[in-house]
């Protein structure tokens, strides 16, 4: 049986111009002149790893070590620049949660909008409403704009709609820690209840705390390379050590 | 394990059939395209006082400002094709011209403006260029409500022709969603690019008679060809033959119409797809 997520040496490059050459005029001086300031970032370089059901896969490491980029990646928002990445069954992202939620909008406006982004139906969605706001607990302001929200509700909603179906593939990006106590454990709980169900699920946190209660596999990247891989114990404590 | 569950969903290694996929995306999201619309106008008609009554008063502004300059030198006896009055002419002009312009502008820029969402979860991008160009549609439709008005009242009245104007309209959703397409990846790179589309456009919409009449540079056989050759200039003639006409518009027009708006259409779809790659990690 095939796991739901397959890394396979995957590169991901990106293109810096030093210079923030922004405008057609700028960049057809620069050519004329021969400048050239454009730099090649390697944000991920030779990654491997495969995630199997039930499992919770921990990734860690410093600042733009490349945890982001490989989120994407799985994600498909972004193509890997070589090698290969597949993914089976319905993922579910959940990188910086609620940007496509629109203050303009009412919380039932955004609810339908945001999950037929995820690749929902919107005639599902409608349906949906209730129970999605009633978990946020956000059910008194279903139909004001979420302008009037906090961040704090803005993220319980966006995390309800994310995880109201049972998605295959789960990747959440330094998104658990939005929310009080109280939806904290709440919002872990729906975790565990998806990854009962069957589902795989990929987290990225610099909370190596949250990582150690929750995490199987662990990964420990840094400037783009894996540094470890494999048990979540040995990875976390290796990271936390390395000061 | 149900079969569902083993699918692959994603493979970057499976190359997308250009053309085909990007066509089904259209289909397939067709939901969310709705919703993009409808999210596009409320938040549009909710910053406004005026709210949907903008969309009609705005091109009537500017066409009540050029009756006034214009009425008569262009519109002095009537004598125009179809026994119109000069401001239902006017009127017609300039409608075809601002649905133009501000649909490629809208399909040109809708993919920076959705920057936040694409990179995060993954939608075909071109879904917002169309959604994008539907919405300038929903637009030019409202704003017919007056043309039909002044054709009814003070024009030669509606003819059954009317009937056939959703292929003008949707033929011109297809010119800008493709033109718009080959935009939209530029835009990612240079800021200027917008711009640059903006003045671009005012110039072609210029170059079609909107507010002057042809016999106006009749004399001059080469303003005529460049007049003619513009894809913009054909549906406007079929655009007015068709709204107070009352007659079929010469085929060479119907023709330029429709091949002009399948291939941009294709063309900025192909293009955009290929390129995509390389824009989405500057996005
Ligand atoms: N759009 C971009 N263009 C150019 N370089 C980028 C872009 N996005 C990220 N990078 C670079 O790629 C590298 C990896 O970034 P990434 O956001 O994946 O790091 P991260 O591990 O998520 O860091 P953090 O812990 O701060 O969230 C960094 O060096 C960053 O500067
Ligand atoms: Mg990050």
């Amino acid at each position: 049986m095939s796991n739901p997520i397959e890394v396979r040496d995957v590169t991901l490059r990106y293109r810096l111009d030093k210079a923030n050459v922004g405008t057609i005029k700028e960049a057809a001086l620069r050519t004329i002149r021969r400048q050239r300031t454009v730099e090649w970032i390697h944000a991920l370089d030779g990654v491997s790893f495969e995630v199997a059901r039930g499992e919770i896969f921990g990734v860690v490491g410093p600042n733009g070590a490349g945890k982001s980029t490989l989120m994407k990646i799985i994600a498909r928002v972004l193509p890997p620049t070589t090698g290969r990445v597949i993914v089976r069954g319905q993922v579910a992202p959940m990188i910086e949660l609620g940007s496509g939620m629109n203050p303009e909008l009412t919380a039932r406006e955004n609810i339908i909008l945001y999950g037929a982004m995820l690749g929902r139906d919107p005639k599902h969605m409608r349906e949906r409403v209730e129970p999605i706001v009633e978990w946020a607990g956000v059910e008194d302001f279903v139909d004001v704009p979420t302008r009037s929200y906090s961040s704090g509700m803005m993220g319980r909603l966006a995390f309800s709609v994310a995880t109201d179906i049972e998605p295959e593939v789960l990747v959440v990006d330094e998104v658990l820690s939005v929310g009080d106590k109280a939806f904290r454990a709440k919002s872990q709980a729906r975790m565990n209840q998806l990854i009962n169900g069957g589902s795989a699920v990929v987290v990225v946190s610099h909370s190596i705390e949250m990582l150690k209660n929750m995490a199987t596999r662990a990964m420990w990247l840094d400037r783009g390379r894996i540094k470890m891989l494999g048990d979540a114990n040995e990875v976390l404590s290796g990271y936390l050590t390395s000061g | 394990m149900t079969a569902a569950e083993s699918t692959v969903r994603y493979d970057s290694d499976i190359l997308r059939r250009p053309l085909i996929t990007e066509f089904q995306n259209f289909w397939r999201f067709r939901g969310l395209i709705r919703l993009l619309v409808v999210r596009d106008l409320t938040v549009r008609y909710k910053r406004s006082v005026l709210g949907v009554w903008w969309t009609i008063l705005n091109p009537m502004l500017t066409i009540g400002v050029l009756w006034i300059v214009f009425s008569n030198f262009f519109g002095r006896g009537g004598a125009l094709e179809f026994g119109e009055p000069y401001i239902v002419y006017l009127t017609a002009g300039i409608l075809i011209a601002t649905y133009f312009s501000q649909g490629v502008i809208a399909a040109g820029s809708a993919i920076v403006n959705s920057r936040n969402v694409l990179i995060k979860m993954y939608i075909p991008p071109e879904i917002f260029s169309l959604a994008a160009g539907v919405a300038a549609a929903t637009h030019f439709c409202l704003s017919l409500i007056p043309l039909l008005l002044l054709t009814a009242f003070l024009g030669p009245g509606i003819p059954w022709t009317i009937v056939l104007v959703p292929i003008p309209l949707a033929l011109m959703l297809m010119l800008v969603t493709g033109l718009g397409l080959l935009v939209a990846s530029a835009a990612v790179y240079f800021r200027d690019v917008l711009d640059i589309t903006r003045v671009l456009t005012q110039l072609l919409n210029y170059l079609i008679p909107t507010f002057w009449t042809l016999d106006f540079i009749a004399g001059s056989p080469k303003a005529l060809v460049l007049v003619k050759s513009n894809p913009v200039y054909s549906f406007l003639v079929v655009f007015r033959t068709w709204v107070y006409g009352g007659e079929m518009p010469p085929a060479w027009n119907l023709i330029m119409m429709a091949g002009s708006a399948v291939l941009a259409l294709a063309l900025g779809v192909y293009v955009f797809s290929r390129n995509w790659r390389r824009v989405v990690v500057r996005l």
